[in-house]
């Protein structure tokens, strides 16, 4: 579970509690120009995640730290599919971040307007 | 591909369209959406500046071609900026009375009796 801020022209998705165990970190901070776009997507997790390394799956009860799929890296933190938002970058170690937040269409509305405000 | 896209979101809207259904309708990996488009709304904008591209710049556009106008107008238009743009464009190339027309179209969309348009 994880909140997701935008702080000056950076994104900060900010990990919650125990899963900072399991994500082996605390926060992410991405610069909003390598930000790509952000899905609600409730059926990502159902989907083939690649090779963990290093992270935690508990298929139906977590899945969080860094996956390896077709040469990408994906960030995970998600125990429930149905709150799951897909934040899509570049030029950056990962992505992808696949991530829990309390609000999965506030989180999606709050990237695309700052997107937007970035290219009009 | 895009084609195919705008008929998924002409059926079941923007909201309503998940990734499972562009994945489904598309054939393709989620990943390649996600690495193409960046996002669900990256695919809508491309599908829908491609349809006012092929459909709305030469040939008079068809009623039916509306219908993924009227989609992106309802539930995108109002918080959308780029989507509002490419909305105004379509109903620039639309001639006189624009209203008219997407009007018209609206109230054809309504069903009878539960039947599908």
């Amino acid at each position: 579970m994880a909140t997701v801020s935008i702080e000056g022209a950076d994104l900060v998705v900010n990990v919650e509690g125990m899963d900072k165990l399991w994500t082996l970190k605390s926060r992410l901070t991405i610069p909003m120009g390598s930000v790509r776009g952000a899905t609600y997507d409730p059926g990502i997790v159902a989907d083939p995640k690649g090779r963990r390394g290093p992270g935690m799956h508990v298929p139906g009860i977590i899945v969080a730290g860094t996956f390896h799929q077709n040469g990408a890296k994906v960030f995970w933190d998600v125990r429930d599919e149905k709150m799951a938002v897909v934040i899509e970058l570049e030029h950056e170690t990962y992505q992808r971040l696949v991530i829990q937040v309390p609000d999965p269409r506030a989180t999606v509305a709050l990237i695309e307007r700052t997107l937007t405000h970035r290219d009009p | 591909m895009l084609e195919w896209s705008a008929s998924v979101f002409v059926t079941t809207g923007y909201e309503g369209t998940s990734i499972d259904d562009l994945v489904t309708a598309l054939d393709l990996h989620r990943g390649s959406i996600y690495q193409a488009f960046g996002s669900k709304r990256g695919l809508f904008i491309a599908a829908l500046r491609h349809h006012i591209e092929t459909r709305f710049a030469q040939a008079r556009p068809t009623a039916g071609d509306l219908d993924f106008v009227l989609v992106a107008a309802v539930e995108r238009g109002h918080r959308d900026p780029q989507v509002a743009e490419l909305v105004r464009a379509a109903v620039d190339r639309l001639g006189p009375r624009p209203d008219r027309r997407l009007g018209a179209r609206l109230l054809e969309r309504l069903t009878n009796e539960g039947e599908e348009v």
